[in-house]
């Protein structure tokens, strides 16, 4: 059991996330940044869609209820175990009694909590991930509050082993105050005139305050558009479309200057124009941005952001083939 | 004898195909992509992860590990291609009132609440949506909204959220309204608000962007299933219609009331729908199917 001591500004339970009921108004959820969750798991010898704690800029004080092994992945940050520092992408044991505590993030956004046997809420469609926008899945379908008791799994055979055990340096991201991001433009970028498409790619995009797990909303350059009377049933805004269903990565233009790129808890349709998705192997990067953070987009083809993934999954692997 | 323009096909991302039947609002549009949707559903075809119908769209999420792209999008237009034959859609379906108040307190709060994110900082949504559409009389546009019922052509934004076209109506007679600047971060549960040609009624609070026109008296999702025609949580199902009944203040909080105590009961009627016989004889035969509710 982990006792929650102190909860933090936004501490849920996470895994990979909840598929197949998109077409309902349910959104994957899970861990926003999926390869450092995986990197958790996969240190600990967890399968790696075991769930853990995703743990937003200010982390809470835990304590833990019996002995196991967990690590810390994600967002840099210092982290205590009874007041003395520890490092973040190594296994470390916890006793009864140990209590595990958080400074202010210093980078990025979330960090990550894994822990042997992983973390044991009750599975709601097939997967154990939070929505808090419908109270659905995690623990009690909310962030957790002061007193929460979680259920955790009995440490895997050999676990505490692997005490000790490290993530190399080539395998940890990096979180910069700059960052470029790939999409691949298309749906309904017809809108967007090529000055539009132009002013898109190469100006700097400011990630606003008004970011979250749902979505993120980015200020920038004034985009122009094609001047064509919107179809009927759209609306008259120049961003205005008929309602389509909205993809993961989607960027959406709201206004002239402005654009929202959907996350894991997104809203899975509505009425702006989509002119294209950032391609699946990034969003770990929006999800580790800042309010601040200045973006920019660049264009790939459907092959290389199939690459990108590919390659992207080959280092998992590599990473699990050397811990063997 | 209902032919629509041929589909428009682009990849989005390294996981979605869009398929794009038209660019505007449809009734033809929007069957075709149920019927379209229900048949690759059917299929059960490895690498498809999400298949979501749309108005007058559909979005396809593959896994492009586990299928190529290319080939997903030529399979799938040969199925758009074969299933355009409109005339086959009959559903059983159910008419449900929705009793809405209009130009309420609640929402109109909303709307100073977020006049910055506004193209008429100056006005309530409702006096916007109003005078955009033409309208003086507040309860001339009421009557225009609540006069016919509505279908859901698309559910999905967030869970209970479904989208309302108005049936039976001719197109220029069809209230439009541009959406919000810039979504809302707030929207209250119960809101009824109107985007483009459609109205949906808020299951939970949350983000919006569609002008807030009133609130409904009954909700449209609940997990606590507190009403018998709640038990699957959410009300909303593709191809329903929901009439919009105008009440007042006091009407407002007598029903509200019965929905906490759980003794309210929503009016219903059940109906077959033909979407044959609806493209022949259009309001006529709704009138047919309204008849007695």
């Amino acid at each position: 059991m982990l006792k929650i001591l102190e909860p933090g500004i936004l501490t849920t339970v996470q895994d990979l996330g909840r598929n197949g009921y998109y077409h309902l108004g349910i959104p994957p959820s899970g861990a926003a940044d999926q390869y450092s969750f995986q990197l958790g798991n996969l240190l600990l010898g967890n399968p790696i869609d075991y769930a853990g704690l995703e743990i937003t800029l200010l982390g809470p004080k835990i304590e833990f209820m019996k002995r196991t092994v967990f690590n810390l992945t994600g967002a840099p940050v210092e982290a205590f175990l009874n007041n003395q520092p520890l490092s973040m992408w190594e296994n470390i044991e916890a006793r009864r009694g140990d209590v595990l505590s958080f400074k202010f993030a210093k980078k990025g956004v979330r960090t990550y909590l894994c822990i042997s046997g992983g973390i044991q809420v009750p599975k709601v469609m097939d997967s154990r991930s939070t929505f808090t926008t419908c109270e659905l899945g995690g623990h009690r379908g909310r962030k957790l509050i002061a007193g929460d008791l979680l259920e955790i799994g009995e440490p895997l055979p050999g676990v505490l082993k692997q005490v000790g055990r490290r993530v190399n340096k080539e395998f940890i991201p990096e979180f910069k105050k700059k960052i470029d991001v790939r999409v691949v433009l298309g749906m309904i970028s017809y809108s967007l005139s090529d000055e539009g498409v132009r002013s898109f790619l190469n100006g700097e995009w400011k990630v606003a305050v008004e970011s979250s797990r749902l979505a993120y909303r980015l200020k920038g350059p004034s985009l122009h558009y094609e001047n064509v009377e919107t179809p009927f049933g759209a609306g008259s805004g120049f961003s205005n479309v008929v309602d389509t269903a909205y993809p993961l990565g989607g960027i959406m233009i709201t206004n002239s200057e402005e654009l929202i790129v959907l996350l894991n808890d997104a809203t899975t349709g509505g009425g702006f124009m989509t002119i294209g998705a950032v391609i699946s192997s990034d969003l770990d990067v929006i999800a580790q941005s800042r309010p601040d953070t200045m973006v920019r987009f660049m264009a790939v083809t459907v092959q290389q952001a199939v690459q990108e993934r590919i390659n992207k999954k080959e280092k998992l692997l590599k990473f699990a083939e050397m811990l063997k | 004898m209902f032919t629509l323009p041929e589909t428009r096909f682009d990849f989005v991302g390294d996981e979605y195909i869009y398929a794009e039947i038209s660019r505007e609002m449809s009734i033809e549009s929007n069957y075709k992509a149920i019927s379209i949707t229900n048949e690759l559903r059917k299929r059960n075809i490895p690498g498809i992860i999400d298949i979501c119908p749309a108005n007058a769209s559909y979005l396809i999420r593959y896994n492009p590990e586990k299928i190529a792209g290319q080939d997903l999008k030529d399979y799938i237009q040969e199925i758009d291609i074969k299933k355009s034959n409109l005339s086959e859609l009959t559903m059983q379906i159910r008419i449900i009132e929705i009793p809405t108040w209009y130009d309420d307190p609640i929402t109109r709060e909303y709307s100073l609440q977020f006049a910055d994110r506004h193209q008429h900082p100056e006005m309530t949504d409702f006096e916007f949506v109003m005078r955009g559409n033409g309208f003086t009389d507040k309860n001339a546009f009421i009557e225009a909204h609540s006069s016919m019922p509505y279908f859901i052509s698309m559910v999905g934004f967030i869970p209970g959220t479904a989208w309302e076209f108005q049936i039976g109506v001719p197109r220029e007679n069809i209230i439009q309204v541009a959406k919000y600047l810039s979504p809302r971060t707030k929207t209250p549960a119960r809101a009824i608000g109107l985007g483009g040609a459609f109205t949906v009624v808020y299951p939970m609070e949350s983000s919006g962007s569609y002008q807030l026109i009133g609130m409904s008296a009954v909700p449209v999702y609940d997990e606590k299933r507190r009403l018998a025609e709640l038990n699957d949580v959410v009300l909303a199902r593709p191809g329903d219609f929901w009439k919009h009944r105008p009440i007042d203040e006091r009407e407002y909080q007598r029903i509200v009331d019965e929905v906490e105590r759980g003794t309210y009961r929503y009016r219903i009627k059940e109906v077959e729908f033909s979407s044959e016989k609806y493209l022949l004889y259009g309001k006529e035969y709704i009138d047919d199917l309204m008849e007695g509710f």
